[in-house]
C-alpha cells in the first residue's frame, strides 16, 4: 500500500505529543513503507559500483573467442548497425588475454584477473540489454530505472524501504570519482519525488571537508562551537514548549543532535589511518596515498583511487549505511579520466578495469573474512556495453545492445545467468535478454523488498524503481 | 502468448453473430477495456475488433469467474451479477453484434469533480462576525460540520511576520513592525489592509511568487543530461514571470503567453521571453547534437523532448497527467494515447534554441539567414580543405608528418636568447607600413644585407615571429628616404612566405642609410606587428658593418631586455643546435603550401571567402538584438541538431511508446476534457507551426474549461496555506486527491475566472479570518482534526530554501535588491568539454552572489549543495510542492556553511547589541533570559557567534 506522501507527512507533523525517544528516520523518513520487509531478506545492505562511461563487456569479462577468428576483417552481423559516433569497423578482439579461473573455470581478461580468485562466487549477467547508447540516458537507466531526468535513484528506493541501521551516518552514500561526476551528475543520486533525506550523501574521503559542511568553520573556537550548540538547544526547546504539538520543531532539535554525533561518527568511518597496512595492501591502496601521480593514466593511481572508496565503503556498511554507491570514472572530457574509450582502450580501460578489478577483490575478500559477504550485496553495473568491431583502430564505440552486470555476495548464487551472442553483440537468445528492471527486482528482492509493492504515489502513478516491468532473476537468488 | 489463459481453455460452440447488442457487452467494455485493447492487447486478446472472437470472451469469462479469479488484476473481482450476465449472455449462444466496436469507457467518462462544469456555489450563510469574506463562510461551514471552529486571531507581531514573508519572501524590518504596530492600535483591521496593500504593490511580491510558478515550471538555467551546458539566454524568461506578477498580468494571457505568445502577439518580445515555459525542462544535448534524428537514439530523445513539453503543459495549466497515456490509455482518466500523441503534433515543429526577442521579425529572420548562410560556406571551405588533402595523398601526409616532425625538434633542440629582436607598436591594419633605419658611421660599400627572423613563442607562433608579408629594402644617403632612393630588394607586390629564422640575404649598396620598410605586416592574435631578430649589413671584407650602426624606426616597443632597436644589431639570434634546422623547415613549409596551392581551386576558394566576408559583414552590420532560451523553428545548426524551419515533423501514434513502432499518423489535437472540446483541432490546410501551438493556448482558456481555473487557485491557495485544498497539484485526476472544500475551489475559481487576477486572490485569501488565526495548537481540535486539513488553526509555516537564503542576507545588511538581467553565479564556473559549476570554491563574500536567490543560475547536473539540503526544488522536475523534510545534513548546513558563517560576520558590522540583532534576525524584542543566556557567548565570543546562533533557531525557519 502507498500514501500520498505529503498526506502522511502532515498527518504526522499534526501528531500531539512530543517525539520521545522515537528516531528521526522512523518517524519522518520512513512514512508509508510500513509492510517493509515483504519478505525474509538475504541481505541487508548493498554496494553499487558505477563504471562510468561504459565499460567494454568484450575486454574484461564476456570471452569472445569468435572475434579472435574474425580480427581484422570487416565485422558483420548480417544486418545494419546504427552506432553513436561511427560506422562498425573491423572486428575486434579482446585487448588482453583471458584466463580461466575458479571451479567453474569462468575467463577473465588480464585487468581483472585480481577478480579471479572470487569468479565462483560472482553472478554474471551477460545478456543485458539497453534502450539507446546516449551516456546521459542509459546511465539513468541504470541508476534510476528510468532513461530521463525526475525519478529517484536505486539507493534512494532502498534508503525509503529500509531505512538507515546508523542515525549517525546517512543511510545512502556515494563515493563519486574524485575527478568529476559521472553524466547527469546528482541525478544519479537524487531522491526526487521521495523524502529529500533518502538522496545520496556524498562523501569525498580524504577531503578537508568529507561531507558538506561536516565540521565548524576555522573561524570558530571548539569552545564556542560546543556552547552555541547548548544554546541553541535551550533556545529551541523553550521556544518548542511554547508550541506544543509540533513534532516538526523536537524533530529539529533532534538533527542538531544527530548532526553531532555524525561528524564523530562519520570522522570515525572515514579514517583509514588505523586500517592495518594488510588491509591497506589488500585494496591496493598506494604508499603515496590520495596523492598518487595520475598526470598520465595508470595502474597504480586508478587502484589507489577506487581501493580506497572500496575501504572507506567497507567501513561505512559496517557501520550501517544501506547503500553505497561508487563511481569510477567523471564526465566527458579530456584528458579522458572514465571508460568511454572511443579513442583507445587499451590506453584507458587497462588502468581503470585494474583498480577496479583490486580494490574489487579486496572488498570481497574482506568481506568474506568478515563474515558479511553474505549479507552485502554488490552490483556491478555501467551505463552499456561497447561494441565487438574496432572504432578508428583503437577504440571501440556504444554497445547498448548487450553489455554486462555482474553480482555477488547478499544471497546471490555464482554462475552464469544470460548469454551475449557469439560477438558480444547482442542477446544469445534476444527473446530472453536481461534489462535493468530485472537486475533492480533481483536487487530488491534479496533486500526483502517487492518491487512491485514498493511504490509511492507521484502525478497519478504508483512509481517504482522497476517501472511497469521486471522479474526477479529466480534462479540467481 | 495466452499463458495465464491456457488452464480455463474449454470446448465451445460457436458464437452466433447477430445485430443487437447485450448489456453483457457493457461489462466487457467497462471492465476489460483496459487492457485488452486494441493497441495492448493484453494475454494476445482484444476485444476491440469487429467481430468479437467467441473464444476471447469465453476466456475472459473463465478469468473472471470463481471465488479467486484471475482478473481484473489488482483490482476488485467482478459483481456476481456482471459475471452471471456474461454466463448466461455466452451460454445463450453469445449474440455477438457485427458492427459494434467495444471503446474504451474511461475515455468519455467525465463524472469526476474536476471535470464537472465550473459553476459557483451559493455561500453558506455562517460564520457571523468571524467571517469576513465568503472564503471564511466556506471555511466556517466546513469547521462546524466537523464540530471544529476557527481559532482566536494572531497578534500584530506574528501577522506582519507571517504576512511579510508569505507575500515577499523577506522579514519585515524592525521599523516596518514598529510602524504597523503603532497604526494597527489606532485601526487593526485598517492597518492589516493598507499592510497587504504595501506588500502587494512591492517588487519584491514578484520575486516570491515567481519563484512558487519556477518550481511549476521546471525552470533550470542549464540542459542537464550529459555535458550539462549553460543556458546564458534563459534569465528572459525569469524576469517575464517576475514581471507578470508584480504586474498582476490576466491569467488568460500569462497563460496563452507561455505556449504561443509569438504567434499570437507577434512583435511584443514577452510574446517569445514567455515561451521559455515550454523550454525551461531539461534537454539531452549529446542524443540532439551528436547523434540526431537520423538515428533511432535521436528520435528518442525529440520524442523525451515534446513528451517534456506536453507534460509541462498540462500538469501546470491543468492539473492533468497526459503522459501517462504515453503506451496505452490512460488507466483513470480520460485521455487517450491518441489525445497524448496528437499534443505531440502540438509541439512537431519547434525545438528549444536560444532565439532573438526584441527585434523587427523581418531582421531577425535575415540574421538567422546569414547565421545559416556563413555556417554553410564555412562547411563549404573544410570541405575543399578536405578534398586537398585527399588529392594531396601520401605525398601530403609525408609532408606534413616530416614538418610536424620538424617543428617538434626546433622546439626542442633549441638555444633561445633573451634579447629577441625589435618590435613594432601592435596596429590592428595588416595593411599599415613600419620601417626600420640603420644609419652607417659614413659611407660604406654592403655586399650584402641580410635580414633574420625573430623567435617568440607567443600565440605559438615561434620562427619568423613578426616578419612581414611585404616589403622592401632600400639605401640611400638621405635619412629620410626621399631622395637617391636605391632600392635594394621590393617584395612589396605579392606576399613573402615566412622564412622563420633562416636569413634573408639581399644585394648590398654603397650608401650611408639603409631601410627595411615593411607594408604588409604579420599577424600576432587578431592584430598585426613588424618584427626583427637581426640586420646585418656586410661589407666586402666579410665584416658585419652594421653593428656600428645607429638604429632609428618608425616605432618600437621598447621592452627590457627582450625587445628594442638595439637589438636588431646586437648579433644575437635564435639558433638551433641544428644550425640547418630552420632551413629545412622552411624548404618543407614552402613546398607544402606549393603543392597546397597547386591542388586548390583557387578561384573557387577566393569566391567562398569573398561571399564568407561579405556574409559576416552583413551579419554584423545588422543589430546584435538580445536573445532568450526559447522555442525556436530557425537557429543556426549545431553538429546533428537542425532547424526545422517550421515544418512539422511527422508525429505517429508510437505502440507502446516505441519509436521503433510507429502507427497511424496523428493530427494535432488535445483531449477532449469537457463538453463541447473536440479532440482534433481544426487548422486550415497550410497552417504555420505556431497556429497549432496557438489552438492549444485557446484551448486552455476556452472559459468552459473546468481545469484551468482550478488548477490555478488551487496553486495560489497551496502558497498561503501550505497545502493546497486539492493536495496533489499537478493531478486533479482520479488518482489525484480530492478537494478537501470543493465548494469553495469552484467559489474561487469562478471569481478568478471573472478578475484573472492573482492579487485578487492573494487579498481574498490573506484578508481572511482563516489566514489570521494563530497557530497554536488546541488538543481537543487536534484530536479531531491532526493535520488541520479544515483550517482550524493557522499551519505553522517552515521557510524555504531560497527564504532562508534571503533572511539571512536581509538581517546581515548585505542584501542587494537589484532586480533581474542575468544570473548570479554562486560556483566557479569554467566552460569545459563538460562545463564546471564548483560551488566549493565560491567565496560567500562575494558582493555580486548578494542578490535575492531567485537570480542564482540554476544548474541542473550540478546543484547548490545548501540550498538543496534545505530541500529547494528539483529543476529536473515540475515541483508542485516542496519536499520538507528535517535532517543532520540541514543541521550541519545551518551550523557550518561558509555562506552562514560569512554572514554571521556581517551581522555583526551591522548591530552594536543584542536587543537590535534578536529584533533583525526574529523580528520581536529579547527577552531577558534570552539575554542573560546570549551575553554569555556575545561578551566570549562576539556577535558572529550570536548571530550563528540566531540564525539556527528553530524560530528563525518557522514562521507562526
Amino acid at each position: 500500500m502507498s500514501i500520498e506522501g505529503n498526506t502522511r507527512r502532515h498527518f504526522l507533523g499534526g501528531l500531539a505529543g512530543s517525539f520521545g525517544g522515537l528516531a528521526l528516520s522512523d518517524l519522518l523518513a520512513r512514512e508509508g513503507v510500513v509492510s517493509v520487509p515483504h519478505h525474509p531478506p538475504k541481505a541487508k545492505r548493498m554496494i553499487q559500483l558505477f563504471m562510468a562511461g561504459a565499460a567494454s563487456h568484450v575486454d574484461l569479462f564476456d570471452y569472445k573467442p569468435q572475434l579472435e577468428k574474425e580480427r581484422g576483417q570487416q565485422w558483420d552481423p548480417g544486418e545494419s548497425v546504427e552506432l553513436f559516433q561511427s560506422s562498425p569497423g573491423v572486428s575486434q578482439p579482446s585487448y588482453w588475454e583471458f584466463k580461466r579461473y575458479g571451479a567453474s573455470g569462468k575467463a577473465l581478461s588480464e585487468p581483472v584477473s585480481p577478480l579471479g580468485k572470487h569468479v565462483d562466487d560472482i553472478a554474471f549477467v551477460h545478456n543485458v540489454v539497453g534502450q539507446t547508447g546516449v551516456h546521459s540516458q542509459g546511465t539513468l537507466l541504470q541508476t534510476t530505472g528510468f532513461n530521463r531526468p525526475g525519478f529517484p535513484s536505486a539507493g534512494s528506493w532502498v534508503s525509503y524501504g529500509l531505512g538507515t541501521e546508523n542515525e549517525n551516518l546517512p543511510s545512502y552514500v556515494v563515493l563519486p570519482d574524485h575527478r568529476g561526476f559521472a553524466s547527469n551528475g546528482v541525478k544519479n543520486w537524487s531522491s526526487m519525488f521521495l523524502p529529500a533525506d533518502h538522496q545520496g550523501t556524498v562523501i569525498r574521503p580524504g577531503d578537508k571537508t568529507p561531507i558538506n559542511d561536516l565540521y565548524r568553520p576555522d573561524s570558530i573556537s571548539q569552545e564556542t562551537d560546543v556552547e552555541s550548540l547548548r544554546l541553541l538547544q535551550s533556545l529551541n526547546h523553550q521556544h518548542a514548549r511554547e508550541r506544543l504539538g509540533d513534532s516538526r520543531l523536537t524533530a529539529r532539535i533532534r538533527s542538531y543532535e544527530l548532526a553531532a554525533q555524525m561528524q564523530l561518527s562519520a570522522t570515525e568511518a572515514l579514517d583509514v589511518s588505523r586500517e592495518p597496512q594488510y588491509i591497506k595492501d589488500l585494496y591496493g591502496l598506494a604508499l603515496e596515498g590520495p596523492g598518487v601521480d595520475d598526470t598520465k593514466i595508470n595502474r597504480k593511481a586508478e587502484a589507489e583511487f577506487f581501493g580506497r572508496k572500496c575501504l572507506i565503503a567497507r567501513r561505512l556498511l559496517e557501520r550501517g549505511v544501506r547503500f553505497v554507491q561508487i563511481f569510477s570514472g567523471n564526465e566527458n572530457g579530456f584528458p579522458r579520466r572514465n571508460w568511454d574509450s572511443h579513442e583507445d582502450v587499451k590506453r584507458d580501460h587497462g588502468p581503470l578495469a585494474n583498480g577496479m578489478a583490486i580494490g574489487t577483490a579486496g572488498l570481497i575478500e574482506d568481506l568474506k573474512q568478515r563474515g558479511m559477504l553474505e549479507d552485502t550485496l554488490i552490483l556491478w553495473t555501467t551505463e552499456f556495453g561497447r561494441m565487438p568491431c574496432a572504432q578508428r583502430g583503437t577504440g571501440r564505440d556504444h554497445n547498448p545492445f548487450v553489455f554486462t552486470n555482474w553480482l555477488c555476495g547478499g544471497g546471490v548464487k555464482g554462475g552464469t545467468y544470460g548469454e551475449s551472442d557469439q560477438w558480444g553483440y547482442k542477446p544469445l537468445d534476444p527473446a530472453n535478454s536481461t534489462q535493468v528492471y530485472d537486475i533492480h527486482a533481483t536487487l530488491l528482492h534479496l533486500l526483502g523488498i517487492d518491487h512491485e509493492r514498493l511504490t509511492v504515489r507521484h502525478n497519478s502513478i504508483d512509481r517504482r524503481l522497476t517501472d511497469v516491468h521486471g522479474h526477479v532473476i529466480r534462479e540467481m537468488v | 502468448m495466452r499463458r495465464w489463459f491456457a488452464i480455463f481453455l474449454l470446448p465451445l460452440a460457436s458464437g452466433i453473430v447477430a445485430a443487437e447488442s447485450h448489456p453483457a457487452l457493457d461489462v466487457l467494455e467497462k471492465n476489460c477495456i483496459e487492457c485488452h485493447n486494441a493497441v495492448d492487447k493484453k494475454g494476445g486478446i482484444s476485444l476491440q475488433q469487429a467481430p468479437l472472437e467467441i473464444d476471447d470472451v469465453t476466456l475472459i469469462l473463465e478469468a473472471v469467474s470463481g471465488d479467486e479469479p484471475g482478473m481484473p488484476p489488482k483490482r476488485d473481482p467482478l459483481s456476481a451479477g456482471d459475471v452471471a450476465l456474461l454466463k448466461n449472455w455466452i451460454e445463450q449462444g453469445a449474440e455477438i453484434p457485427e458492427s459494434r466496436v467495444l471503446k474504451d469507457t474511461r475515455m468519455v467518462d467525465r463524472k469526476w469533480w474536476s471535470l464537472a462544469p465550473l459553476v459557483a456555489p451559493d455561500v453558506p450563510k455562517v460564520g457571523g462576525t468571524r467571517a469576513r469574506n465568503e472564503i471564511d463562510r466556506f471555511v466556517i461551514s466546513k469547521l462546524e460540520e466537523k464540530g471544529l471552529s476557527l481559532s482566536e486571531e494572531a497578534d500584530p507581531r506574528t501577522l506582519i511576520r507571517r504576512l511579510t514573508y508569505d507575500l515577499t519572501g523577506l522579514p519585515p524590518t524592525p521599523a516596518e513592525i514598529a510602524d504597523f504596530l503603532k497604526s494597527s492600535q489606532v485601526d487593526a483591521d485598517l492597518a492589516y489592509q493598507k499592510l497587504v496593500d504595501r506588500l502587494l504593490a512591492s517588487p519584491r511580491y514578484g520575486e516570491q511568487w515567481a519563484r512558487h510558478w519556477l518550481d511549476v515550471a521546471r525552470y533550470g538555467e542549464t540542459h542537464g543530461y550529459d555535458k550539462d551546458k549553460a543556458r546564458f539566454n534563459a534569465w528572459p524568461y525569469r524576469d517575464y514571470v517576475i514581471r507578470s506578477f508584480n504586474d498582476d498580468k490576466a491569467w488568460t494571457r500569462f497563460v496563452q503567453e507561455q505556449v504561443a505568445g509569438d504567434t499570437l502577439w507577434p512583435g511584443d518580445p514577452d510574446g517569445i521571453v514567455a515561451l521559455g515555459f515550454i523550454a525551461a525542462g531539461p534537454w539531452d544535448y549529446i542524443a540532439h547534437t551528436e547523434v540526431g534524428e537520423g538515428k533511432i537514439d535521436g528520435r528518442i530523445a525529440k520524442h523525451l523532448d515534446r513528451d517534456d513539453m506536453i507534460s509541462a503543459v498540462f500538469n501546470a495549466f491543468m492539473s492533468t497527467t497526459v503522459q501517462c497515456a504515453q503506451c496505452h490509455n490512460h488507466k483513470f482518466d480520460p485521455v487517450s494515447m491518441g489525445d497524448y500523441y496528437r499534443l505531440h503534433a502540438v509541439f512537431a515543429g519547434v525545438d528549444r534554441n536560444d532565439r532573438v526577442y526584441d527585434l523587427d521579425p523581418k531582421i531577425t529572420k535575415q540574421k538567422i539567414g546569414l547565421e545559416i548562410e556563413i555556417a554553410g560556406l564555412e562547411q563549404k571551405l573544410k570541405a575543399l580543405d578536405k578534398a586537398v588533402e585527399q588529392k594531396g595523398g601520401n605525398e601530403l601526409l609525408e609532408l606534413r608528418t616530416q614538418i610536424s616532425e620538424l617543428e617538434a625538434l626546433s622546439k626542442t633542440a633549441i638555444k633561445k636568447v633573451a634579447a629577441h629582436g625589435y618590435h613594432s607598436q601592435i596596429v590592428k591594419s595588416r595593411n599599415t607600413e613600419k620601417w626600420i633605419q640603420l644609419e652607417l658611421p659614413e659611407r660604406s660599400d654592403i655586399e650584402s644585407v641580410r635580414l633574420i627572423g625573430a623567435y617568440d613563442d607567443y600565440a605559438g607562433i615561434g620562427s619568423g615571429f613578426g616578419f612581414p608579408l611585404r616589403f622592401r629594402v632600400e639605401a640611400s644617403d638621405d635619412p629620410s628616404f626621399v631622395k637617391n632612393v636605391v632600392v635594394l630588394a621590393d617584395y612589396t607586390s605579392a606576399d613573402f612566405s615566412n622564412p622563420g629564422t633562416v636569413p634573408v640575404e639581399m644585394q648590398g649598396g654603397s650608401s650611408r642609410f639603409y631601410r627595411v620598410t615593411a607594408t604588409r605586416l604579420a599577424e600576432r592574435k587578431n592584430d598585426y606587428i613588424f618584427a626583427l631578430a637581426e640586420v646585418e649589413l656586410v661589407g666586402a671584407d666579410g665584416k658585419n658593418h652594421a653593428v656600428k650602426a645607429e638604429v632609428t624606426s618608425l616605432d618600437s616597443i621598447e621592452s627590457g631586455i627582450r625587445w628594442g632597436r638595439k637589438n636588431l644589431i646586437d648579433g644575437k639570434y635564435t639558433t638551433w643546435d641544428d644550425p640547418r634546422l630552420p632551413e629545412r623547415l622552411a624548404v618543407a613549409k614552402t613546398k607544402l603550401s606549393a603543392i597546397l596551392e597547386s591542388l586548390a581551386e583557387p578561384s573557387k576558394r577566393d569566391a567562398l571567402e569573398e561571399g564568407l566576408t561579405s556574409a559576416k559583414q552583413k551579419l554584423v552590420s545588422l543589430p546584435k538584438g538580445k536573445m532568450v532560451y526559447s522555442l525556436a523553428t530557425d537557429f543556426k545548426p549545431k553538429s546533428q541538431f537542425k532547424p526545422t524551419g517550421g515544418k512539422m515533423r511527422a508525429i505517429n501514434l508510437l505502440n507502446r511508446g516505441d519509436v521503433t513502432s510507429p502507427g497511424e499518423t496523428m493530427a494535432p489535437g488535445v483531449p477532449a476534457l469537457w463538453a463541447g472540446s473536440t479532440s482534433i483541432f481544426e487548422l486550415p490546410e497550410n497552417h504555420s507551426e505556431g497556429e497549432r501551438r496557438a489552438a492549444l493556448a485557446r484551448y486552455l482558456v476556452d472559459p468552459d474549461n473546468p481545469l484551468l481555473w482550478r488548477s490555478a487557485v488551487n496553486r495560489i491557495w497551496l502558497g498561503h496555506f501550505g497545502r493546497g485544498i486539492v493536495d496533489s497539484p499537478n493531478d486533479f485526476g482520479r488518482m489525484g486527491m480530492t478537494p478537501t472544500h470543493p465548494e469553495l475551489l469552484d467559489w474561487l475559481a469562478t471569481r478568478f475566472r471573472e478578475t484573472e487576477s492573482v492579487k485578487d486572490m492573494h487579498r481574498l485569501m490573506v484578508m481572511s479570518s482563516t489566514y489570521r488565526q494563530v497557530s497554536t495548537n488546541d488538543p481537543d481540535k487536534s484530536a479531531i482534526d491532526g493535520s488541520n486539513a479544515y483550517y482550524w488553526r493557522r499551519s505553522r509555516r517552515k521557510l524555504r530554501a531560497e527564504e532562508i537564503r534571503d533572511a539571512i542576507l536581509s538581517v546581515a545588511g548585505v542584501l542587494d535588491l537589484k532586480m533581474g538581467g542575468p544570473s548570479f553565479q554562486d560556483f566557479t564556473f569554467k566552460d569545459d568539454h563538460t562545463p564546471k559549476y564548483w560551488y566549493h570554491l565560491h567565496d560567500p563574500a562575494d558582493p555580486d552572489t548578494h542578490r535575492r536567490t531567485i537570480y542564482r543560475l540554476i544548474a541542473r547536473s550540478q546543484t547548490q549543495p545548501f540550498l538543496t539540503t534545505l530541500d529547494c526544488a528539483d529543476p529536473s522536475q515540475m515541483v508542485a510542492k516542496r519536499d520538507e523534510t528535517t535532517t543532520a545534513l540541514q543541521a550541519l548546513a545551518m551550523m557550518n556553511n561558509p555562506f552562514v558563517i560569512e554572514m554571521s560576520q556581517n551581522v555583526s558590522k551591522r548591530v552594536d547589541s543584542l536587543d537590535e540583532a534578536v529584533e533583525l534576525a526574529l523580528g520581536r524584542p529579547v527577552s531577558d533570559t534570552e539575554r542573560e543566556q546570549l551575553s554569555r557567548v556575545l561578551n566570549r565570543e562576539g556577535m558572529p557567534a550570536v548571530a550563528r546562533i540566531l540564525f539556527n533557531l528553530n524560530e528563525f525557519s518557522y514562521v507562526d
